[in-house]
């Protein structure tokens, strides 16, 4: 919301602050709550992940359906980087970032003319004509099914991209593209593409070039998909082919909508829910964990529609209104 | 002078003739009311004028541009801004957050990717905003979600958001439409301080003859998509067509 001196700087550095300290000091408390190295890096790229997702969904009120074409197309174009031109990771993952670019060009273009369930249907429709590509006309370039292997240890010129390596640099790119989403979101740039959301007609009798926001909304958007599909083969030089799937599509909203669309902060706690959930708690649970977390997901959406960020609100409500 | 021409405009949908041959010339700096029984026309006009409708023939001419084929965010940036019949908004968001959307849009020209914006650079277009509302008298709610306005306050909001892009003629659909009483006397008095202001162009499209016959400098009778009378306020009201029109009951629908 604007305030009254319009400052935008200054709220953004304690979170900002927080999250980094919070990131950066995973390796140091993850284990004692049973995680263990590697998911941390894998929550993290998530984290991104998700981001980016609540950017399209929360603030400009647009449910994709296929955003593994973002995530999986930046994957394969790293992987392919990495295993024909040159084992360092910057031009990998700079020409993947590109190509989910592109594809977002693309297919923002050819879908968000349509709101609604008809946008959601299109870019499942989208996403699962890349993963079908994948599987079969382009198998020679993408291993089919059996996903791209034999990638070389990624490098960041004489640094072996491994372990902690890996992690901080995702953490450091995270920190970053928080804090680029937070400024965007603050922007009149976000303020447009809240309005777009709130009431696009309107918006369009303003005089706003609608279709442009939710083009750079989309591809926004998009970029954070791609990077994170690049720090994916980073972190695991092998991209399969599940990186295109729908399944890897429904998994980002079901964490943004679980920590809470439109809080930013919500989807990066629900992403690393998730991830703790499947990775962590589910030994204990043996195999009824996904009967577990299914219940858990409807049980938010029904009695929590805005996430946990909706229940962190009530219970301080509750602790600091009283009667109230 | 005339800042919009509207020419030979034609527009059936079906085979009912919703616009047949439609001539108007509205004069700069003027408030000039479009009156008429339900399904004259009225409405019709107007989405064509923004960009809505695409008449069957025809032209419309604003400040000597042609309006027609344009998209309605083009129409709006050439200074040409509507108010609808409900009160548009942007419902979840602050008063402010609303004007200051307009205020950018202004500045920007419709589209800019200025997501690092600097307080600085921002604080004209909030100051515009603020200014705004408190032209319109919404300044001290300016921190309220839109959706918890009163009706009243909504079409007065719309109306901050319509004047922040200082267009140069303003559209309104039925401005007091569902209004009680003292809420249609305010928004008469805005729209009159408007014009004094401004100066303004209005076009008005209203059913309420109290609001028509207090606000307009000049007065146009549609009916049955043709313009079948013109004239000043006094010209209008004793006007044979137009008692026929109203009374006869041959276009109520």
């Amino acid at each position: 919301m604007i305030s009254d001196n319009a400052s935008f700087y200054k709220k953004d550095i304690l979170p900002v602050t927080t999250f980094a300290v919070v990131l950066l000091t995973m390796p140091f408390w993850f284990r004692y709550i049973g995680g263990y190295s590697g998911l941390d890096t894998k929550i993290v790229i998530w984290i991104i992940f998700a981001i980016g997702f609540d950017i399209l969904l929360g603030y400009m009120g647009f449910l994709s359906f296929g955003h593994a074409a973002f995530f999986g197309t930046s994957a394969y174009f790293t992987g392919l980087m990495l295993l024909h031109y040159s084992n360092n990771i910057l031009p990998a993952i700079t020409v993947g970032v590109i190509s989910a670019i592109i594809m977002a060009f693309i297919i923002g273009f050819l879908t968000l003319k349509r709101t609604g369930i008809y946008f959601s249907i299109l870019t499942l429709a989208f996403g699962e004509m890349l993963h079908s590509m994948v599987l079969s006309t382009l198998q020679d370039w993408t291993g089919g099914d059996n996903g791209l292997t034999g990638l070389p240890t990624p490098m960041l010129f004489d640094i072996k991209m491994q372990g902690d390596n890996v992690f901080y640099l995702t953490v450091i790119v995270a920190i970053v593209m928080y804090y680029i989403a937070r400024r965007i979101i603050g922007s009149p740039f976000g303020l447009m593409l809240k309005a777009i959301k709130s009431n696009q007609v309107r918006l369009e009798y303003t005089g706003v070039h609608v279709a442009r926001y939710k083009l750079m909304g989309f591809v926004i958007s998009a970029v954070y998909a791609g990077v994170a599909g690049a720090l994916m083969i980073v972190y695991e030089p092998y991209v399969a082919s599940e990186f295109m799937g729908w399944h890897l599509s429904g998994q980002v909203v079901i964490m943004t909508v679980l920590g809470g669309v439109g809080t930013l902060f919500g989807p990066m706690l629900g992403a690393a829910f998730m991830l703790y959930f499947e990775n962590v708690v589910s030994v204990y649970l043996g195999a009824q964990w996904l009967l577990v977390l299914g219940a858990i997901f409807m049980a938010t959406v029904i009695f929590l529609p805005g996430g946990f960020v909706e229940a962190g609100s009530r219970i301080k409500k509750a602790l600091t209104g009283g009667g109230k | 002078m005339a800042i919009l021409e509207i020419r030979d405009v034609s527009k059936n949908f079906g085979g009912l003739a919703a616009l047949g041959d439609v001539n108007l010339t509205i004069e700069e700096g003027t408030i000039h009311s479009l009156i008429g029984p339900n399904g004259a026309g009225k409405s019709t006009l107007l989405n064509v004028l923004v960009g809505l409708l695409e008449p069957d023939v025809g032209t419309v001419l604003f400040k000597g541009e042609p309006v027609l084929g344009k998209a309605p965010h083009e129409i709006n940036q050439m200074g040409l801004a509507r108010v609808f019949q409900t009160p548009a908004i942007f419902d979840d968001m602050s008063v402010l957050e609303n004007v200051a959307i307009a205020a950018y849009a202004a500045r920007d020209g419709g589209y800019a990717f200025n997501v690092f914006e600097t307080p600085a650079s921002a604080k004209p277009c909030i100051d515009l905003a603020k200014e705004t509302l408190n032209d319109v008298g919404l300044f001290e709610q300016r921190k309220v979600i839109a959706s918890h306005l009163s009706r009243g306050d909504k079409r007065r909001l719309e109306m901050a958001l319509c004047l922040a892009r200082k267009p140069d003629m303003l559209l309104l659909d039925e401005p007091t439409a569902g209004m009680a009483r003292a809420d249609t006397e305010n928004t008469i008095k805005l729209l009159q301080r408007i014009s004094d202001k401004g100066g303004i162009t209005m076009v008005i499209v209203e059913h309420d003859m109290n609001v028509v016959f207090s606000l307009s400098n000049y007065i146009s009778v549609l009916a049955q998509g043709r313009i079948i009378a013109e004239g000043v306020p006094d010209e209008i009201k004793g006007h044979p067509k137009v008692i026929e029109a109203y009374l006869g009951g041959e276009t109520e629908e």
